[in-house]
């Protein structure tokens, strides 16, 4: 019994720390319709940032996310100046395809600066526990999650309180009308899509954390994270949030009980049963776009 | 069907021409190099252990040279990197035959790279001496071409360590082991090799777990091979994996009477670091290769060394140069010993004799598989400095004492 | 004038031809010097690279069926290579024969799981097909390395060397492949050429129209899935010998997957030589870089660049762009597709000849909401055979979407949908075509990137498997759309794109798409509807000779003196249930009919004569 509790609460803490991640992704898909799939490079782009600092000037790599959350802000606005906005008006595929292109890209430069060996961030704690009764809680994952869940409430609080937020929200459900209002929905878009790769600076410096990470993570990452909002409802905040606890707590329970080496399956097995029972998934809307109506 | 014979008699004639062209130009020597081949993962996911055997070639070929060369001719490396990919290799060494007209071949590094290569070697009937590549899958397809330049095959790395625990008088004997392991082609074969071996020594299998490269949570695993009770604990350790189950044994509170991790405790200063020095005190690992071997059995070992830290201004050479030199130094003292570039002729004097390089006597089965044994190496703890010895073979052995049983964590 | 410009047409037409020859010339002559190639040359080096690319553009083109024609892209297609790998390996190691024994099952596998995934993964699109096709390599890849005992694990499988003499070199190989590849290649040409390759495209243009003219989207695209994976698979196992190696890094290769779509992509997906030719750039060029430039961990940067750069700048690819290019040089100053329509009058007289017949398409209390709104409540009327029925009613009263649902675009909540005598709203789109029905669109929706022929050619009047791989280019089906392309007086344009036609000529091509089916009941949604005058007239004179020959129909149209001067009976509705029925003249003097005109802030006269 122990042992079960002690595999839900680190699932739970892994969770929280998937749901900081996937909160960018499911951002992005809801405002644009688009899936980013280069999200994942971008989660290891900011750890290996994360890494750079930590090495160099020794900086705790949980509060280094107030340098890598900026600069992937930066990163997104480029990314989106240069390359998404031209996707307007084209296939899903060609989007999907796009942000592929991306992925590599990141992928291949990470591999020429850093070498394709796996890195780990480990400040003082990392290999810390505390003990609370029974169970063991390892010290970076609580940082970890912790960090991650006041994030994601800031980002919570944006979006429903701050005007820019509302601006998102109604472009996300008919822009037609959000134009109508005077939102200017491009740059809504602009700085949707931006804020969702900020998401991944913060991500990335948790994760440098909790997992060593080479430059071909992003494809184990950016399949959890696809398992995390299929399973949430694509577009949808809380979710992400639901997904994320239950593809964290698949994945310990997994580890914990079956074996090791199957801990990977999880996401894409959730990927394909929600796909095929529930396309929506738990939180999201219908859409005519990905389902088959006949 | 005609075409080939008529290609053949063609390539016949053109071997011919050949050797009576090498035969008339064997007088005035000291004429074009001697070209060999090579590809190497110098970038991609081997890239690391890749370049690190592109700098033993390099020494090899400085050494060579500066004592005379090969056949008194000089010595010229043609190296293409192959970018960790299969197909990328088999090109490589396709147009080092046929496009670059190499005159002998080496190998590159990892089973996973050297499987594809040395089927192209084999196929076209060229010696292949390979550095980095002890996967058993590699020498069960009966090459003849092939040859391995480390003292033994994956299953084997660690017999020297089955040998101790064997031999260990009844009363220290343990009688049960755990055998955790990566998923890795390199690890898991060692640690297979190792608990058949035990099993056969009649010591009880507790424990065994394979898990994936990225696994960071070892807590799991320490608690359960703390619960099966395990004396011995053989660990297929990369590196961070080796790490990791060690501060989570440390954890939990549990010390193995003896503990052996593959690969992780060779990485000498990141080991001590991330563990603790006064930690390492005890742990078991295989070597191939020691720098304060000596000696006509090893020969050329200390120039290896002084020209690489010359060379590359640093100050210990990796594990994977010093196999690369050893590849290198079996081809040419075939070579030299055959007096002639003949693939055949070489083959056939490696598979029937013995050589000495820097990694000690090597010698070949008829797959092409070596015959030695690794070195056994421990880390050891004397009045508060640690360092890594050679406990056994004797003749390269740094000390005559083993740590057993492992000291408690500190 | 005239005479210059046939002068030109014809030149243009002969440059056309003479181009195109010159591209099949090169081809062959391509094809010829690959054959010889190893007979004449002992460079191993270029037979494996050829090989590579033999591989490669087997892969590519096998990956243009499913994601070039059918418009679904897979990023896992390498996943069917890695398939037909382990099997072959797997059975050699097992039943220690010759690999080539085995190297067709891994064809079979490959195609029979492509095709169990296509019907598991059906419903999906998009976004979700292209995540399945990701997962589904991820997979594959995890059970290759967990399935320790069977697969080999992370240590792989290792194959025998060949037995064949050292002077063959790669020959058998390279020839192997080379014949896969022209049989992949001959694959995609019949496939093009059948109404199943129309069909597929059909699908990628507008999955929800092709439902409409009868195309079983589910059972085109299982059968894509399948025959783009069969050959993928067989290459597996050729490579799988060739390189004497299987693990799940190289054979389930992401790399690969990403290489596939790359090649395809820049050579241009959608044709039959495109990604062949993509696949011989992509293979030749990155390992000549490698071989002269030596090479970098820059190598996946490229990847990607270059696949950025075509999705963004060159998204069709080289080969139709080159195409493109080519026609529209050689169309320079020439006349557009403005021409005339054929304007003969028909032969058939257009007069009714019998009265109204039996019911032959019913609706009963039919319902549909969206959200809080009953766009349809509780719609009951019937359509008689051999009638023109008019469907009129305010903007917003339910029209449409009563079409939607008798067509089966969308489902009902409520209600019934008899045709014929057998109930089809529970049926999908194609079957109610194959039942009988026929639509076309307020805006057209013609499938845009094919001809004018073959947007008629590919409608499936039913579904029978000969059907399927009936010549959509030769043959019977297609002089049947030429048939029909006179009728309406488009046979001239039976060659032009689809999207190059002006409004009124796409309806009339869509009328013809509608008649391949031989449909009982025709449903217009308002024919008339932003086209000239002169058309209209053309559109009614047909519509009347139509329904001289028998066919029923059910049109949505607000020109009031078109629907005053066509159909009888005319049904009104309002808010998405029927107010009213009866002759033009009963129904414009019915005080219902008025209400709910100037109820919506409408003036009888203004819509009557509008």
């Amino acid at each position: 019994m122990t042992g079960f509790v002690q595999t839900l609460v680190n699932g739970l803490l892994l969770g929280g720390v998937y749901a900081l991640a996937a909160s960018g992704l499911t951002l992005v898909f809801g405002v644009m319709n688009v899936i980013n799939v280069a999200h994942g490079a971008m989660l290891i782009l900011a750890a290996y940032l994360t890494y750079t600092i930590w090495s160099h000037t020794g900086i705790d790599p949980i509060l280094s996310i107030l340098i890598t959350t900026p600069i992937m802000f930066g990163f997104g606005w480029l990314l989106y100046r240069v390359a998404i906005r031209r996707l307007a008006g084209t296939a899903a595929s060609m989007s999907v395809l796009l942000t592929f292109a991306i992925a590599l890209m990141i992928e291949g430069s990470l591999g020429l600066v850093y070498q394709g060996t796996f890195k780990s961030v480990t400040p003082s704690y990392f290999d810390t526990s505390m003990q609370v009764g029974p169970i063991y809680v390892t010290t970076a994952r609580l940082y970890a999650c912790a960090t991650a869940l006041v994030i994601i409430v800031c980002l919570f609080l944006v979006l429903t309180k701050t005007w820019v937020g509302r601006a998102i929200r109604a472009s996300a459900q008919n822009p037609q009308v959000a134009r109508l209002v005077g939102i200017d929905v491009k740059a809504v878009a602009a700085f949707a899509f931006a804020l969702g790769v900020a998401t991944t600076g913060a991500g990335g410096s948790l994760i440098s954390v909790l997992y060593p990470f080479l430059p071909a993570s992003h494809y184990q990452w950016i399949s959890r994270l696809l398992g995390v909002i299929v399973l949430g409802g694509m577009g949808s905040l809380p979710g992400a949030v639901i997904g994320a606890l239950a593809i964290g707590v698949g994945e310990t329970m997994t580890t914990a009980y079956i074996s090791p080496s199957w801990q990977t399956a999880v996401p894409y097995v959730v990927i394909f049963v929600v796909l095929l029972v529930r396309p929506q998934g738990i939180l999201g809307r219908r859409t005519r776009q990905d389902i088959v109506t006949a | 069907m005609r075409r080939f014979g008529f290609t053949s008699i063609a390539a016949a004639a053109l071997a011919v021409a050949a050797i009576a062209a090498a035969a008339v130009s064997a007088g005035t020597a000291a004429q074009a190099p001697i070209k060999i081949g090579i590809s190497l993962p110098l970038t991609g996911d081997f890239s690391e252990p890749g370049t690190a055997a592109l700098r033993g070639y390099q020494v090899w070929q400085q050494v060579v040279n500066a004592n005379g060369g090969l056949l008194g001719r000089k010595v010229q490396l043609i190296v293409k990197d192959d970018r960790s990919d299969q197909n990328t290799i088999v090109s490589d060494y396709n147009a080092l035959i046929n496009e670059n007209k190499v005159d002998l071949l080496l190998g590159t590094f990892s089973s996973l790279l050297n499987l594809p290569a040395s089927a192209v070697a084999e196929k076209f009937k060229m010696v292949y001496v390979e550095p980095a590549g002890g996967s058993p899958k590699m020498f069960n397809r009966g090459f003849q071409y092939l040859f391995f330049a480390q003292q033994a095959t994956a299953p084997h790395q660690a017999d020297l360590f089955s040998k101790w625990v064997k031999n260990l008088p009844p009363a220290q004997r343990p009688k049960t082991a755990a055998y955790p392991t990566q998923d890795d082609p390199f690890a898991a074969p060692v640690v297979a090799g190792v608990q058949s071996q035990l099993e056969k020594a009649g010591i009880k299998t507790v424990y065994t777990t394979t898990y994936p490269p990225a696994t960071t949570d070892f807590d799991t695993i320490a608690s359960a091979i703390k619960s099966s009770g395990a004396d011995v604990v053989v660990q297929g350790a990369v590196f961070d994996d080796g790490v990791g189950l060690i501060r989570s044994m440390k954890k939990v509170g549990f010390n193995p009477k003896a503990l052996f991790q593959t690969s992780a405790p060779s990485e000498a200063k990141a080991f001590t670091d991330a563990i603790g020095a006064q930690n390492t005190n005890g742990i078991f690992y295989a070597v191939s290769w020691s720098p304060s071997a000596k000696g006509s059995k090893y020969p050329l070992n200390q120039q290896f060394l002084s020209t690489y830290k010359k060379k590359f201004k640093s100050n210990l050479p990796a594990e994977d140069s010093a196999d690369a030199f050893a590849a290198a130094q079996v081809l040419q003292t075939a070579v030299s010993k055959v007096g002639k570039i003949d693939q055949d002729a070489l083959k056939d004097w490696l598979h029937s004799h013995p050589v000495r390089t820097i990694l000690g006597p090597l010698s070949w089965d008829s797959t092409g598989a070596p015959r030695q044994a690794f070195f056994l190496a421990q880390w050891q703890c004397a009045k508060g400095k640690c360092a890594s010895q050679i406990v056994a073979p004797k003749v390269v052995a740094t000390t005559k004492t083993i740590v057993n049983p492992k000291p408690a964590w500190k | 004038m005239s005479m210059l410009r046939g002068v030109n047409a014809l030149r243009r037409i002969n440059a056309l031809r003479a181009g195109r020859l010159a591209y099949v010339g090169a081809l062959i002559l391509a094809t010829a010097w690959l054959i010889v190639f190893p007979l004449y040359s002992h460079n191993i080096y270029w037979q494996g690279i050829l090989f590579f690319s033999f591989l490669l553009a087997v892969m590519a083109s096998g990956w243009n069926i499913i994601s070039g024609w059918a418009g679904y892209i897979s990023l896992g297609q390498s996943a069917f290579m890695g398939l037909g790998a382990y099997t072959t390996a797997l059975l050699t190691l097992h039943l220690h024969r010759t690999p080539w024994l085995f190297v067709p099952v891994g064809g079979v596998l490959a195609a029979a799981v492509a095709a169990l995934l296509g019907v598991v993964i059906m419903r999906t699109r998009g976004h979700s097909f292209v995540i399945i096709t990701i997962a589904f390599l991820l997979i594959l890849q995890l059970l290759a390395l967990n399935l320790r005992g069977f697969t080999g694990g992370s240590t792989g499988l290792t194959m025998p060397i060949t037995t064949f003499p050292r002077d063959w070199q790669y020959a058998p190989f390279y020839y192997v492949m080379l014949g896969l590849l022209l049989l992949a290649i001959a694959m995609s040409w019949a496939i093009r050429r059948t109404k199943f390759g129309t069909g597929l495209i059909a699908i990628r243009e507008d999955e929800d129209k092709a439902g409409g003219v009868g195309i079983n989207a589910p059972v085109y695209k299982v059968l894509a899935f399948a025959a783009s994976a069969v050959l993928i698979g067989v290459a597996g196992g050729v490579y799988a010998y060739f390189i004497t190696f299987v693990d799940y890094r190289g054979m389930f290769s992401i790399q690969y997957a990403v290489l596939i779509v790359l090649a395809a992509l820049l050579g241009g997906r959608g044709t039959i030589m495109g990604p062949v030719l993509g696949a011989f750039a992509v293979q030749i060029l990155q390992d000549q870089a490698n071989q002269h430039f030596g090479s970098s961990q820059a190598n996946i940067v490229v990847y990607g660049a270059v696949m950025a750069g075509v999705v963004l700048f060159l998204p069709r690819g080289l080969v139709p762009s080159v195409a493109e290019w080519a026609r529209t040089y050689v169309a320079r100053r020439e006349e557009g597709l403005s021409g005339a329509i054929d304007l003969r009058p028909s032969a058939v007289p257009a007069v009714r000849d019998s009265e109204p017949g039996p019911v032959l398409l019913e609706v009963k209390g039919l319902t549909k909401t969206f959200g809080g709104l009953r766009a349809v409540d509780d719609l009951s009327f019937s359509v008689r055979e051999g009638t023109i029925t008019g469907l009129i009613g305010p903007n917003g009263s339910g029209k449409t979407t009563a079409f939607n649902l008798i067509d089966g675009m969308m489902r009902n909540e409520g209600g019934e949908v008899w045709l014929a005598g057998e109930q089809v709203d529970r049926l999908p789109p194609w079957s109610r075509a194959h039942a009988g029905l026929g639509r076309t669109f307020q805006i057209t929706r013609l499938f845009r990137e094919m001809t004018v022929l073959e947007n008629v050619v590919a409608p499936l009047r039913d579904f029978r498997w000969r059907q399927l791989f009936a010549d959509a280019v030769a043959g019977h089906e297609a002089e049947r759309a030429e048939e029909l392309l006179e009728f309406v007086g488009m046979r001239r344009f039976r060659d032009a794109q689809a999207a190059a036609l002006s409004y009124g000529q796409q309806k009339l091509v869509e009328l013809a798409q509608v008649l391949m089916l031989d449909p009982k009941v025709i449903l217009l949604d308002e024919p008339a509807g932003g086209i000239n005058p002169t058309l209209i007239e053309r559109l009614v004179e047909k519509i009347r000779e139509l329904n001289a020959m028998g066919k029923t129909f059910l049109i949505v149209e607000h020109n009031m003196p078109l629907v005053a001067d066509l159909c009888d009976p005319v049904i009104v509705l309002a808010r998405g249930t029927r107010i009213a029925e009866g002759t033009p003249a009963e129904i414009q003097r019915d005080p219902l009919v008025l209400d709910a005109y100037l109820g919506e802030g409408w003036a009888v006269e203004e819509a009557v004569g509008a």
